[in-house]
């Protein structure tokens, strides 16, 4: 039996790996140029030997969530195979890569060209991430005959219904809120009210990450935000990196948030931003985006597929990709749904254990699954009948 | 009589109101920066760099490795090959599958719940208008703020 490699390709991170491993290794899908090391450029986990990562300068190979900068994608792509990293022997591998919903015909192309032609891979899954999550959870719980799956991630949320494994196209919904507008969004806040962070897209991230929550009362904690100082139990100081004696941020407890920097450490205050960042997943207008949010997205995409299917998917609402790490993020998916839900359906949500990596290790089942070798094409199969077969056999 | 000529252009001017177009313009602008995907512009690229060092063109076309002849083709022909911007995407797919599903139409519609009204200064719920430019305000400090930072500062 050939190796599975599982390759879950995301506009921000790779999460890759041999499928008998038992987690993947997550690294950033990008070249990274820093300030302080000018000479080097930075290809994917290499940003961990940067000792300074101020100013650090992102190149991407997705634009909107999509793959456009072959080049850029090859050369991330060469160091995770090559021996540095993964040592992949395409040859004997079976390679699982991950697509975004409804990627285009010629990216398609373009990538089942580059694994058979360029890697020469044995076999090839061209696959969308949500199909491995939404296996993985059928696996978990075999009784279910549906799954609502809520996929959000670095350039945009997907709502998409399954049912008996199989995704409902027409239903799917895209939300153009993900990872990477709350991040320049909290950067201009910061930039306008406190301090010009335009260039610090990499310690905004941190900050996001260690300040941000989702609210589950927004009004009630709009007004603890604005009260005085006794009664808001909300805001926080944030010393920042200067990556000498500080080389990672962190929030400081709200009884030491004083405002005040006890020996020259650069601070900023998170107040309302703490939630009001998150707050955009549920309302894009809030930043002028007009789309509907995430809870009202997947009641419409419910009421998009059969009737019969609804109460089955309002029952396995799984929800996966790095924004699902905020705080209360859960609870704020299920409070909504069930407020907007018919009343005689049970709603229930299931936050996937480890959002970001759950869809490798989907992979990582279906390639043990009896199915598995049919849903493949071979290098022999793609030397016969090239891209059609793919076309015929991989639904992304 | 001049002095009176600038007090009318002063008062003018405090009187001007950024039309519908010039609002939507502004909009547009904010959005496409909070859609950015590489972020800041490049803070080395007009750097000379050591002549030692492997300069980074160098080093994505593989020139530095020793299968240098096959990689360097291979990233060229790849980047001929597959030069294709997002918009062209787009254009493509539309033409091969017109009636969807595709990336324009999944979509989600906009929202039936009534839209927000947040102070652009602050972040706080805001019950005011700003007359010259459609901005939402919270209170006489924040609309000076405002008024000192952005509303008509900014030229979009
Ligand atoms: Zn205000
Ligand atoms: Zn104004």
């Amino acid at each position: 039996m050939a190796n599975v490699f599982i390759l879950d390709n995301g506009a921000y991170t790779i999460k890759a790996g041999f499928s008998n491993q038992n987690e993947p290794r997550i690294m950033p899908n990008a070249i990274m140029k820093a300030k302080s090391e000018r000479r080097r450029p930075f290809i994917a986990d290499q940003i961990e030997d940067c000792r300074d990562a101020s100013g650090l300068f992102y190149i991407l190979p997705f634009q909107k969530g999509y793959l456009v900068n072959w080049d850029i994608q090859k050369t991330v792509w060469d160091y995770v195979f090559g021996k540095d990293v993964f040592n992949v022997n395409h040859s004997n591998t079976t390679m699982i890569v991950t697509e975004p919903y409804l990627n285009f015909t010629s990216t398609q192309e373009a990538l089942s060209e580059i694994f058979f032609e360029e890697y020469e891979v044995d076999a090839l899954l061209r696959i969308n991430a949500g199909d491995l999550s939404v296996h993985k959870y059928h696996r978990d719980r075999p009784r279910e005959l549906c799954c609502l799956l809520v996929e959000s991630g670095f350039s945009f949320t997907h709502i998409v219904p399954y049912i008996q494994g199989k995704k409902q196209k027409d239903a799917i919904l895209r939300v153009d809120v993900g990872g990477k507008v709350l991040t320049n969004h909290l950067k201009e806040l910061i930039s306008y009210r406190q301090l010009n962070v335009m260039d610090e897209t990499y310690v905004i991230n941190q900050v996001k990450e260690d300040v941000c929550f989702v609210s589950l009362d927004y009004n009630t904690d709009m007004r603890t935000a604005r009260d005085g100082k006794q009664a808001n139990h909300i805001l926080r100081d944030y010393v920042l990196p200067d990556f000498t004696t500080i080389k990672r941020g962190y929030v400081r407890p709200l009884e030491e948030s004083t405002g005040k920097s006890t020996a020259g450490e650069q601070l900023i205050r998170l107040n309302n931003e703490r939630f009001a960042i998150p707050e955009l997943l549920f309302h894009p207008s809030d930043v002028g985006i007009q789309e509907m949010g995430i809870t009202e997205a997947i009641v419409h995409s419910i009421n998009k597929c059969p009737e019969e299917t609804r109460p089955h998917l309002y029952r396995n609402i799984l929800l996966t990709g790095g924004n699902c790490n905020f705080p209360m993020f859960k609870d704020r998916v299920f409070k909504d749904v069930q407020s907007m839900a018919p009343d005689e359906f049970d709603v229930n949500v299931t936050l996937a254990k480890n959002p970001s990596t759950y869809c490798w290790r989907g992979g990582a089942a279906i390639s043990r699954s009896a199915h598995f070798p049919e849903m493949l094409v071979t290098k022999k199969e793609w030397e016969e009948d090239g891209f059609n077969i793919c076309q015929e056999r991989f639904s992304v | 009589m001049a002095s009176r000529e600038s007090g009318r252009q002063k008062d003018a001017s405090s009187r001007r109101i950024l039309d519908e177009s010039a609002r939507r313009r502004r909009a547009r602008k904010a959005l496409e920066a909070l859609e950015q995907d590489n972020f800041h512009d490049d803070p080395h690229a007009n750097l000379v760099m050591s002549k030692k060092a492997p300069k980074f063109e160098e080093s994505l076309d593989g020139s530095r490795n020793k299968d240098r002849k096959r990689r360097t083709r291979s990233s060229e022909y790849f980047k001929q090959r597959f030069r294709k911007t997002f918009t062209i995407l787009l254009e493509e797919e539309q033409a091969l599958y017109p009636d969807g599903p595709n990336y324009l139409t999944v979509q989600a519609p906009s929202s039936k719940r009534p839209e927000r009204r947040l102070c652009a200064v602050c972040g706080f719920p805001a019950p005011y208008t700003c007359i010259p430019c459609g901005s939402r305000y919270c209170s006489t400090k924040c609309l000076s703020t405002h008024e000192d930072t952005r509303c008509l500062k900014w030229t979009a």
